[in-house]
């Protein structure tokens, strides 16, 4: 490769030296050239500009306007209109103006005001294990819970990544090894697991806990470790529901996501100054002082970039629990709200402006947090 | 400097005598590699020591990623055909399975060693949702198509945005492009709702066109790609266009005859990477395709499978399709793990 650019760039070399001199007489070429530059630079980007803006920037903006309206498709609201008609007559939905079509009445009979899906979000109740309480509430806190999985993963990978930046043979097969999770497809892995964690499954002979219940059965703190407490708290909440189902999503994530991040960490460690941890060595430091002292400062970047990326993907999780439980309000993540209230999935009607709603809400909440985290990074600079 | 002097002097013998236990243990830490105050460990002993522990530690862990996959390709010749009860088979599965494809005795049935895999491809989905001459196979060629066409053409509409972004001066250049970053900051599930309504006012939710929504916007290419494969670009040297362009070559056969062999590595990388996030889009097919359409790709087709009541008790057919899902891109992986986990290293170092 490199040696490609070496002789091209020799052969190159010579033709520029020579006409670039007879070219800085004439005038009227150059701004020739420059026009050629801002056609064919436009041109090349525009595929992806069409793009991009077409199926992500024009998609938000019409979510942003739906979700203040009433919309539906399929199923049984009987709507034929499509979304380009609807946006066309949004006004009319703004002033309250049921409209009929194909002698039904659609739009906004139910809707008493732009924020309904907005307030809805925050009032629905969610019946989990016997308990109420509010619906997003729970779906969050599931999602917040798969979080946990982030700190765990990073330590992980850490230790990982040291031990492969060792002096050793092999350390790239290692590499290879540990990211084949993170290419193989989910389903097929979330279909393994359930079987693995069965009560009679790998798991428990593996660790010696045969018919512990991982899928099914105890879904409280209490019952699944026997505890005779009255602590209102560890027994009857919804907080406590579902931990152990979670709990496998969260090893799941994990051992899934280690691989990538496992490689990260081993670019981020081979940029450490090897200067300063000799400097360090011949100083009398240990190995655990030059870890914590030259080794993380300088891997702080990749540790910040490793965090914002794994909580806005964290913050998106769907597949996993909905694929491994059933859905609902017990263990899926806050995506399960979008796609169960806006789109059509089981042949019922779909809100499009409902699930454009709490995806409004959802890009909402990762922006803040990716602020955040920005805040605390300049923050930490200073 | 004398410091540094004062450092690099042995321990001092000094006049404190240890306990005949405490000096054993102090060799016993040495023998390890750990230098104590009786006894100091050489590097040689501190080295070997430490590989030891290294490499013990990832075996461990690279067993325990490894191992999973091992276990589907096991449970794919497991044989939990002989109706209810016959998945404990697969429960009990720790390296083979109890009754595998292998030992049923020729009375039972006439079982070939693949017979799970020609169950998948003979009768996989047919019946219940799907047209009675619906074949397994055609979800592989579905998913052949959605992760081969969006992904070729789209590393190419992105790598002539990275051309143009990074070695074509024009006006805006930058202001364009981070105007087209920031989209990366509006998170998917946000707007595939409305995308599912967009995609349904344009026609491409009719059963004949349902191919289209996750083949189309791939055409576009996408603008994470376009980043990666800019920052290569920004690696070549500017001349060799500078040279072209005075002997007289245009935009466009820069961009094929040096651009796109000289960034190959990259878009090969990026490549192989989009095409194995479209092999596993299960999301896209789930949302925009109908369940029982012939067009759904093949992670959507294993979980429809999955699902299915004929296959509740008889599993092991779900595992080969499963191995049949993650199978090619774990080939496809294998030889070029070099580029791509290079290319992920370089994304590491770059951020």
């Amino acid at each position: 490769m490199e040696e490609t650019i070496a002789t091209a760039e020799n052969v190159a070399e010579t033709p520029v030296e020579a006409e670039a001199a007879p070219q800085k007489k004439k005038k009227k070429p150059i701004n020739q050239q420059k026009l050629q530059d801002n056609l064919w630079g436009w041109l090349f980007c525009v595929p992806l500009l069409i793009g991009t803006i077409w199926f992500v920037y024009v998609a938000f903006i019409m979510a942003l306007i739906i979700s203040f309206g009433n919309y539906d498709i399929g199923g049984s609201s009987g709507n034929t209109q499509t979304v380009f008609e609807f946006l066309a007559n949004f006004k009319t939905y703004v002033e309250r103006q049921p409209q009929i079509v194909n002698g039904m009445t659609v739009g906004l009979t139910e809707v008493s005001d732009p924020l309904h899906w907005y307030k809805l979000l925050f009032t629905t109740e969610a019946t989990v294990g016997g308990y109420k309480m509010n619906e997003m509430g729970a779906y969050l806190f599931n999602t917040v819970f798969y979080m946990i999985g982030i700190p765990i993963g990073m330590v992980l990978s850490v230790f990982f990544a040291v031990c492969m930046s060792r002096d050793i043979k092999g350390g790239n097969l290692f590499r290879v090894l540990y990211y084949i999770p993170c290419v193989a497809s989910s389903i097929s892995i979330v279909f393994t697991f359930r079987i693995m964690f069965q009560p009679t499954g790998v798991m428990n002979s593996l660790f010696g806990s045969e018919g512990f219940e991982w899928i099914s059965g105890s879904r409280n703190w209490a019952d699944t470790f026997g505890l005779t407490t009255s602590n209102e708290f560890l027994k009857s909440t919804y907080w406590c529901q579902g931990i152990i189902q979670k709990t496998v999503i969260v090893i799941m994530s994990v051992w899934k996501g280690l691989g990538g991040t496992i490689i990260l960490y081993v670019a981020g460690l081979s940029g450490v100054n090897a200067a300063t941890k000799e400097a360090a060595q011949i100083d009398g430091a240990n190995g655990w002082q030059i870890f914590w002292k030259v080794t993380m400062p300088d891997l702080y970047p990749t540790i910040f970039y490793n965090i914002v990326t794994s909580v806005i993907g964290g913050l998106q999780i769907y597949a996993e629990p909905v694929l491994f439980f059933e859905e609902g309000p017990l263990t899926s993540g806050y995506v399960s709200l979008i796609w169960g209230y806006g789109l059509n999935v089981a042949g019922n009607s779909a809100n499009v402006g409902r699930g454009a709603a709490y995806g409004m809400f959802l890009a909402v909440i990762i922006f803040v947090l990716t602020l955040f985290q920005f805040w605390l990074d300049a923050r930490k600079k200073d | 400097m004398e410091e540094i002097m004062e450092n690099m002097q042995p321990v001092p013998e000094e006049e404190v005598h240890y306990s005949p236990l405490r000096y054993a243990w102090g060799a016993v830490l040495a023998f390890f590699g750990v230098s104590s105050r009786t006894h100091r460990a050489s590097k040689k002993r501190a080295k070997l020591v430490g590989d030891v522990f290294t490499y013990i530690v990832l075996l461990f862990g690279a067993f325990i990623m490894v191992y999973p996959f091992w276990w589907m390709l096991a449970g794919s010749f497991a044989y939990t055909g002989r109706g209810a009860g016959s998945e404990t088979v697969l429960h009990s599965l720790i390296w083979w399975p109890s009754v595998s494809t292998l030992d049923i005795p020729e009375s039972e049935a006439e079982v070939s060693f693949f017979e799970n895999y020609i169950i998948l491809f003979t009768e996989g989905l047919k019946g219940d949702y799907f047209a009675s001459n619906y074949d397994y196979f055609r979800a592989v060629l579905n998913n052949l198509f959605y992760s081969i066409v969006p992904v070729v053409v789209g590393v190419i509409t992105s790598a002539s945005a990275a051309f143009s972004f990074a070695k074509i001066e024009w006006i805006g250049r930058n202001k364009v492009f981070f105007f087209l970053l920031a989209a990366i900051m509006v998170p998917g599930p946000s707007i595939m709702t409305t995308q599912y309504a967009m995609y349904s006012a344009m026609g491409m939710m009719n059963s004949g066109t349902a191919w289209m929504p996750l083949v189309i916007p791939g055409l576009f290419g996408s603008i994470m790609t376009a980043f990666f494969i800019r920052q290569f670009l920004f690696g070549l040297p500017t001349s060799i266009i500078e040279a072209a362009k005075i002997d007289g070559a245009g935009y466009f056969r820069i961009f094929c005859g040096f651009i796109l062999p000289l960034a190959m590595p990259a878009i090969m990388a990026q490549g192989l990477l989009s095409f194995m996030g479209c092999w596993n889009n299960y999301m896209a097919s789930y949302i925009f395709i109908s369940s029982n359409s012939e067009w759904i790709n093949l992670p959507h087709a294993m979980q429809m499978m999955a699902n299915r009541e004929r296959f509740t008790s008889n599993v092991a057919p779900t595992i080969a399709a499963s191995v049949v899902c993650v199978l090619p891109v774990l080939i496809l992986f294998a030889c070029f793990q070099k580029l791509i986990i290079g290319s992920l290293m370089l994304t590491g170092s770059k951020e």
